[in-house]
């Protein structure tokens, strides 16, 4: 390596309560280097950077900078030597506007300087750099996941990091603006600053590491240069023994009798628009649905959950029309799992207990008069079938993160047999063994006879565990077909609306 | 664990504490000798059975309102119509009670009934302008209170006036078998007992049951309900008739009770007294069994002291005010400063 590091980390130990999140790690960061920290959910990734930002003081060891041991750290500090760090959770007061936003970023400012002209262009100037299309008046709370994050970058940005930590970056991102986040992480390299890129997924190394650092209980288990490691060791280095976290595509169905049937759909309404929409899907037939967000998929998926009422044409499972249904009670039917997306909002009770979500979809069954938790003993064995941590039913289920959410919800959905699976995006948020475990379930219910319907943003997987493919755009149909017929190009021109192109 | 106890111990006693600081200090503002005053008002509320009587008398329809806010609340509707509920109540029960002047004890049960369906169907309106229309549950209630008031007003000045009354705005009174039974020579009726046992069975209902459950989901996040097939409408309508319900029997039983016939003002501001007490239990039947009583004893006291030591009518509604608004503010203060009020 060049030089001597810019910023190191010596025999880092960090506790909480039982859990050793940090042991001996040691971790040299040198001048432009754009770090992927890569590992599993828990692998104490976030923790080590937390550390480097001084949002936590370490156990034992030493935080060196340019030399120096730093006494006393703290994010405060972390500002005068240009450290800063994308959390997780953003940081941003909805209610103001998106440069009020960035100037309160400025702890030095006092009140009656609030709005300083020098520091209101300044902070434009470096929004127009990285998202000239944000509309620096518009309110915080309106504006999209992505665009938030984009926010909180300018506001790093603006307080001129040198070293920038980006904290899973893109769990909460589309893949257009995955494209944009690397181009911005291209460009810190090309201005001379240090990139640390937290992430579990290999597509980000990839596109932007010029080294990897693979971390698993709290532990450095491996660092490469990206050249010089193949995905496999990567894989293996993330999970720790060799498993197979390649699913095997199970067989195409049998008999090729439609047993969901959508006839001639069209929906306008708040949730999107559908039009013209015809398709069949076979028994044990899985149909993976690609497209860019807000091209119809929460509508359709809506329709065929039955919670939505088409303004014409209908869905028919089983010879059952499902829509009919909707007009007396909304409600999703029995033999089916819908597993819509962002847990938090569409299908669970934050402030319920993680038992009682568990028996959401069959509350008929509960007794009229119940004191205690529903089926306690079920929900336990449910939550720990699925590693749902912490896996506490008396818990609320706001109190989990948005993968344990998500395998909450696949717990409740596919733990019974069912005849229609209606899975959106139902791997967002989850680590790579996880995410093995969300498809081992989906199509083992494909194997028992149920349609899967199945919304993705992650076309490798697409391509290699659907049956068929069909790419929505505009709320229309712009392709279906066997996946043979696919590649990730040509469903990624389908996706953005050029017709059948070659 | 000891810890915590104590602290469970602790937290309402530190309110009440506080709660006694604010009527004291009500005292100085207006002149009086604050510790005297402090001292009569226990007297007047609970000192012999007399006080008692009328205490407990002031906790009925204050508990049957509480209750009529409490069941909206657990859906995320805020209800301040216990007031016209209770009017509307008084008038359905009366109007049954006066059809049969020479009924046996059937009478009872029946204008029970009567005062609880007109209570029901009161509340029922602004649960179907609010479930099909969309009309703000709170903007409805509040101005169907001066609806059900003055249709009462209207009935007694005019219609149903007793003329045997020369001129005062009454109905006849009551038959005597339809006059609820009190407890030997207090004012405490049949009213309270039954106000009590449907406070435990709320608790039980709003708590422990598929229905309480299903109010939950419905009030925390409405876009699940579809998963477990739940019908916001038919909820919203129920809650409201539920509401109305109990409000109306607190209204029947207060006049069948109390006043022996159906005057133009039969609430002393019960309708008001019971919201604060709904808000103040954090929708819990049990703990608004007790903070009414509470309630009950400061408008019995002010009562009395109104007449006994020349303080203004309007204190107690001045104190109710002063002491919703303690416990308001210290819910919202940061919590490190919080004396930590009802945990849920
Ligand atoms: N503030 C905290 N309190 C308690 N435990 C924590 C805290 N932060 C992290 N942990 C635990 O430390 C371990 C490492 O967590 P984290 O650094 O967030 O992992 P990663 O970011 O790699 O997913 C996990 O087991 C987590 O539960
Ligand atoms: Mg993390």
């Amino acid at each position: 390596m060049s030089a001597a590091p810019r910023f190191s980390l010596q025999n880092i130990n960090k506790r909480f309560g039982e859990v050793n999140a940090n042991s001996n790690v040691n971790l040299d960061i040198y001048p432009n280097e754009v770090i992927a920290l890569l590992g599993e959910n828990g692998a104490g990734k976030s923790t080590l950077m937390k550390l480097l930002y001084g949002f936590y003081t370490p156990d034992a060891g030493e935080i060196v900078v340019e030399g120096e041991p730093l006494v006393a750290h703290s994010p405060k500090q972390s500002l005068r030597l240009g450290i800063g760090m994308l959390f997780q959770q953003f940081n941003l007061v909805p209610a103001l506007s998106v440069l009020e936003n960035l100037l309160l970023a400025f702890p030095a400012a006092p009140w009656w300087q609030w709005r300083r002209r020098r520091l209101t262009t300044d902070v434009l100037a470096c929004l127009q750099r990285i998202a000239p299309d944000i509309d620096p008046q518009r309110l915080v709370r309106d504006l999209s996941v992505g665009e938030q994050q984009v926010v909180e970058l300018a506001k790093i940005m603006a307080l001129n990091a040198q070293l920038v930590i980006l904290d899973e970056p893109t769990a909460v991102l589309t893949p257009q603006e995955v494209e944009r986040l690397y181009q911005f992480v291209a460009q810190c390299r090309a201005d001379g600053k240090v990139v640390v890129f937290i992430t579990h997924k290999l597509a980000d190394v990839r596109a932007c590491a010029t080294r990897i650092v693979v971390m698993r209980q709290g532990r450095i288990v491996g660092d490469w240069r990206t050249e010089t490691v193949t995905d496999n060791e990567l894989i293996q280095a993330m999970v720790g023994k060799d498993t197979g976290l390649i699913v095997n595509r199970i067989a195409p169905p049998k008999h090729l009798l439609p047993k969901l049937m959508v006839k001639r759909l069209n929906v306008s309404s708040r949730v999107g628009t559908i039009t013209a929409m015809d398709f069949e899907v076979s028994p044990g037939e899985v149909l993976g649905i690609a497209g860019v967000m807000g091209n119809g998929q929460r509508a359709l998926a809506m329709v065929l959950a039955g919670i939505l009422v088409p303004d014409s044409g209908e869905v028919i499972l089983d010879g059952v029309s499902i829509n009919a249904l909707a007009h007396e009670t909304i409600k999703v039917p029995d033999n089916v799992a819908y597993i819509p997306e962002s847990p938090l909002t569409n299908a669970v009770v934050a402030q319920l207990d993680l038992a009682t979500n568990l028996q959401l979809r069959a509350l008929d069954a509960l007794p009229f008069l119940q004191w205690g938790m529903p089926a306690l003993h079920e929900a336990q064995h449910k939550l720990a079938a699925h590693d749902v941590r912490p896996s506490d039913p008396h818990l609320s289920a706001g109190a989990l993160s948005g993968g344990n959410l998500q395998k909450l919800v696949i717990a409740r959905e596919l733990s019974r047999p069912v005849q229609l699976v209606i899975a959106c995006y139902p791997t967002m948020g989850l680590d790579l063994i996880a995410t093995r475990n969300v498809y081992e379930r989906l199509f083992a219910q494909a194997e028992q006879g149920a349609c899967i319907i199945w919304f993705s943003e992650e076309l490798d997987d697409l391509l290699r565990y659907a049956h068929r493919i069909m790419v929505l755009h505009g709320g229309r149909v712009q392709s279906i077909g066997p996946v043979a017929s696919f590649d990730r190009q040509r469903i990624g021109r389908l996706m953005t609306g050029h017709a059948q192109a070659c | 664990m000891l810890r915590d106890y104590v602290h469970r111990l602790l937290r309402p006693g530190l309110l009440v504490i506080l709660f006694i600081g604010v009527i004291l200090l009500f005292f100085i503002l207006i002149g009086k000798p604050p510790l005297q005053m402090f001292w009569s008002m226990l007297t007047y509320s609970m000192g012999d059975v007399f006080s008692l009587s009328e205490t407990l008398a002031k906790t009925t329809p204050i508990l049957f309102c509480a209750l009529a806010v409490i069941v909206p609340a657990r859906l995320g509707l805020i209800s301040v119509g216990g007031e016209g509920q209770l009017y509307v109540g008084a008038l359905t029960g009366t109007w049954a009670a006066l059809q049969f002047p020479d009924a046996g004890l059937w009478i009872l049960p029946v204008m029970l009934f009567a005062g609880a369906a007109g209570g029901a169907f009161w509340g029922g309106i602004t649960g179907v302008l609010k479930a099909w229309a969309g009309v703000h549950e709170t903007i409805s209630t509040l101005l169907l209170n001066y609806v059900g008031i003055l249709l009462v007003s209207h009935l007694v000045y005019g219609p149903w006036k007793d003329t045997a009354n020369l001129g005062w705005p009454a109905t006849r009174s009551f038959p005597v078998n339809a006059i609820l039974p009190k407890f030997h020579a207090t004012q405490i009726h049949l009213g309270l007992l039954i106000a009590m046992i449907l406070a435990i069975v709320l608790h039980v209902l709003l708590n422990h049951s598929r229905w309480g459950l299903s109010l939950k989901i419905l009030q925390r996040n409405p876009a699940v309900a579809a998963l477990s097939g739940l019908n916001p409408i038919r909820q919203t309508i129920l809650v409201m008739l539920v509401g109305g319900m109990l409000a109306g029997l607190g209204g029947i039983s207060e006049v069948s009770a109390i006043q022996g016939r159906l005057q133009p003002t039969i609430s002393s501001g019960y309708g008001l007294a019971g919201f604060l007490v709904a808000w103040l239990s954090a929708q819990q039947p049990m703990r608004a069994l007790l903070i009414a009583f509470l309630f009950g004893a400061l408008l019995a006291a002010a009562d009395s002291l109104q007449m006994f030591a020349h303080v203004p009518a309007a204190s107690a509604v001045v104190l109710q005010g002063l002491i919703f608004l303690t416990a308001l503010i210290i819910n919202q203060l940061p919590s490190q400063w919080r004396i930590p009020f009802w945990t849920k």
